[in-house]
């Protein structure tokens, strides 16, 4: 028999103890119980723990085996003694330890090669030599948490004894009671924190969403959310020309996920429309970037959309979301405008060449509203849902009101008081008040002259009026003392650029428009500013022909170049269609004298 | 701009005068082709041209499209010194057949 097959351990009745010795129990155990109560984290206390229990029944070290979240696992979480194990890992069932959590019986292994249960690889690993064990499951009710060991007792008879049991399963209760409080308050702590953290994400979302509009700006928006955090939202961008960008857009799903989308599509959109022009375009790129980074099958429903204040308009683009309702205030009828593509971020090639389809609408004097289901699947006073009938009820009911009050209590009507909306509720409404500003000003009435001038000639864009262009030429030539040869160049150069600004930039329609012709003395150079009031010309496409090509038209462009010294369109001031600039150096002046 | 036109020997001579520009260069083009539309022969008198652009150019290069197509004879004569500036310019000097005078022209032979 080399081996023990029966347990060692020792469940022994402790004999009474003296009264010096259960006061000093009772001492160490009010003593640990306090230290463990009053502590914020088990492991800073429970290193100082076990050296004043090793030291008390005079043992050489003793540590605490922690259960992990799987109970798989048993690691040391503090240890005493001579070698530091701390952070040790046995399986759940592994050793004497193993044993005593399964069991949950505390006891004395008064020889461990006695024990069939003893591993000694730890003592090889660290080179401790383990005699003998005092072991107590942590136990609270009938969750196990794990033991606490002292090992070798090395005073008196080195024989750990039924007492030092007692004060040890005793202790050990203290201590699980204390582990399982700090866990409690732990999670409460985090459960606190990750609130904390949802109202900021929810306060830095409600700063994603425009700021109020005072009442007289065309479009106002609503969002109510039914949690912390919304997956809908709309925006409102006021471009410096006047328009106006507005969207609104529902992530599908709720919480945390659905807001994080939320964050990214509203942050491509005001990126994105800063240099947009078009909102089938826009909607276009935005769902190519939703499709380049999304996964997990999320996607955006979205109406985006340009107005103009000044002619009324609308043009808008509808993503797989509700139909906006464009309300006729003087017939008191409603349009509905279905969405003619899917959802942004499922796929990308979806649109043609121009992005998604635009909508056009000219409002009128209306108004339109594009909400999210929110507010169509919104449950009603009455208790059913209140549906897109209800949504032109309330559109109906509350149209005398200013708009951004008619928002509030239009969603004030399904937000019942005390009860959480079952979906975030979002509201956008674009309206036109009718008014038509005046056209604009003729382009090109007020502009600086060009530096240097000798004169100005503004002429209608007409063929009969070249020759006083010309003739206006041929004096500039002779106010800079020019000779004939340099003036019928400089004439040649002049006639043709306004011939192409007529033909080409007002598109051969006489009279379309003014030409300004501005002549500037430029050092030793002759300038000549041409300006129109046409739409701008694309230059790339104003060629020199090939020269040797003989065929009628075409021609212009090359007499301008081979008989100024340089000609090019310049940026336009603000109020001029084109600017041309032709520049021909002055002709060496002829001493006259001899 | 104002032209003149007579007949030379059974050479019809379209002679101008002033400015052929964007304004007069359509009738210009027009009285060239209905010419070439009647006769085998024609010359145009460019002695009295006092300027001429790239519209009244392209249409002398288009009369000039047209004889050749129909084997007529189409000349330049008395080119002003003006008008030669352009039509050298525009590399037409080599292209147009021009002769210095109206009865060079007209006793040429094409």
């Amino acid at each position: 028999m080399t081996a023990a097959t029966a347990p060692a351990i020792e469940t022994i009745t402790p004999p009474p103890l003296s009264a010096a010795e259960v006061k000093d129990h009772l001492s160490l155990i009010a003593d640990m119980t306090l230290v463990f109560s009053a502590s914020h984290s088990f492991d800073v206390v429970a290193k100082s723990a076990l050296e004043r229990v090793a030291k008390y029944v005079g043992a050489e070290a003793a540590s605490f085996f922690m259960l992990d979240d799987s109970a798989q696992t048993l690691i040391c979480t503090a240890c005493y003694g001579p070698v530091d194990i701390t952070g040790l890992r046995l399986p759940a069932t592994a050793g004497i330890v193993g044993r005593c959590i399964q069991t949950q019986e505390a006891g004395i292994v008064r020889d461990v090669r006695k024990d069939a249960d003893f591993g000694a690889s730890v003592d090889a690993k660290t080179g401790f030599i383990t005699k003998s064990i005092l072991v107590a499951p942590l136990t609270v009710g009938t969750q196990r948490l794990g033991a606490i060991e002292v090992i070798n007792k090395n005073v008196g008879d080195n024989l750990f004894s039924p007492n030092d049991l007692a004060l040890l399963h005793t202790l050990s209760r203290a201590a699980a009671l204390a582990i399982h409080n700090l866990r409690l308050t732990d999670k409460l702590v985090l459960q606190e924190r990750e609130r904390h953290e949802l109202e900021l994400a929810a306060e830095i979302q409600r700063d994603l969403l425009p700021q109020a509009q005072s009442k007289d700006f065309p479009i106002h928006g609503i969002n109510v959310p039914a949690r912390a955090v919304s997956g809908d939202f709309y925006d409102i961008l006021p471009r410096p020309d006047g328009r106006i960008w507005f969207n609104i857009a529902d992530v599908s799903g709720k919480g945390m996920n659905a807001a994080l989308l939320m964050a990214k599509t509203s942050s491509l959109f005001r990126c994105l429309a800063k240099s947009a022009e078009h909102p089938g375009q826009l909607l276009n790129a935005i769902n190519s970037e939703l499709c380049e980074t999304n996964s997990h099958g999320m996607f955006v429903t979205m109406v985006g959309g340009l107005f103009d204040p000044a002619t009324g308009v609308v043009r808008l683009t509808n993503a797989g979301h509700e139909p906006p309702l464009l309300f006729d205030i003087m017939r008191e009828s409603f349009m509905s405008i279905p969405a003619d593509a899917p959802p942004l971020g499922i796929a990308t090639g979806i649109a043609g060449p121009d992005g998604y389809p635009v909508v056009e609408l000219d409002l009128k004097g209306g108004s339109l509203y594009i909400f999210t289901d929110g507010l169509t699947e919104a449950t009603t006073f009455g208790g059913g849902m209140l549906g897109l009938d209800g949504v032109r009820a309330l559109i109906r009911d509350h149209t005398e009101e200013s708009p951004d009050l008619r928002l509030k209590h239009i969603a004030g009507a399904v937000k019942l008081p005390g009860k959480p909306l079952h979906d975030d509720l979002t509201l956008l409404v674009v309206e036109d008040n009718g008014v038509r500003s005046a056209p604009p000003k003729p382009p090109g009435v007020q502009f600086e002259a060009n530096a240097g001038v000798i004169m100005r000639i503004r002429v209608p864009a007409m063929a009969d009026r070249l020759k006083l262009i010309r003739t206006a030429a041929m004096q500039a030539a002779a106010y800079c003392s020019c000779n004939e040869a340099w003036t019928q160049d400089l004439v040649l150069a002049v006639d043709e650029a306004c011939q192409n600004i007529i033909r080409h930039a007002y598109g051969g329609v006489e009279g379309a428009g003014d030409i300004v012709v501005d002549f500037a003395r430029d050092g030793d150079s002759l300038s000549v500013f041409l300006m129109d009031f046409a739409p701008p010309v694309d230059t790339a496409q104003i060629k020199s022909r090939d020269i040797n090509d003989v065929r009628p038209g075409g021609l212009g462009v090359h007499l301008i170049k081979s008989v100024t010294d340089d000609a090019r369109f310049l940026p336009p001031p603000p109020g001029v269609g084109n600017l041309f600039k032709l520049t021909k150096r002055l002709p060496p002046k002829v001493d006259c004298q001899g | 701009m104002t032209f003149d036109v007579k007949d030379v020997n059974g050479t019809v001579v379209v002679a101008l005068t002033g400015d052929v520009d964007l304004q007069s260069s359509p009738v210009v083009r027009q009285q060239l082709l209905e010419c070439l539309d009647k006769h085998k022969r024609l010359v145009v008198d460019l002695g009295a041209v006092s300027y001429i652009d790239s519209s009244g150019v392209a249409s002398l290069v288009e009369a000039f499209q047209v004889s050749r197509k129909k084997t007529a004879y189409f000349a330049l004569a008395a080119v002003s010194p003006a008008a030669m500036r352009v039509l050298s310019l525009a590399r037409l000097d080599k292209v147009f057949t021009i002769h210095a005078d109206v009865n060079a022209a007209t006793a040429a032979q094409g």
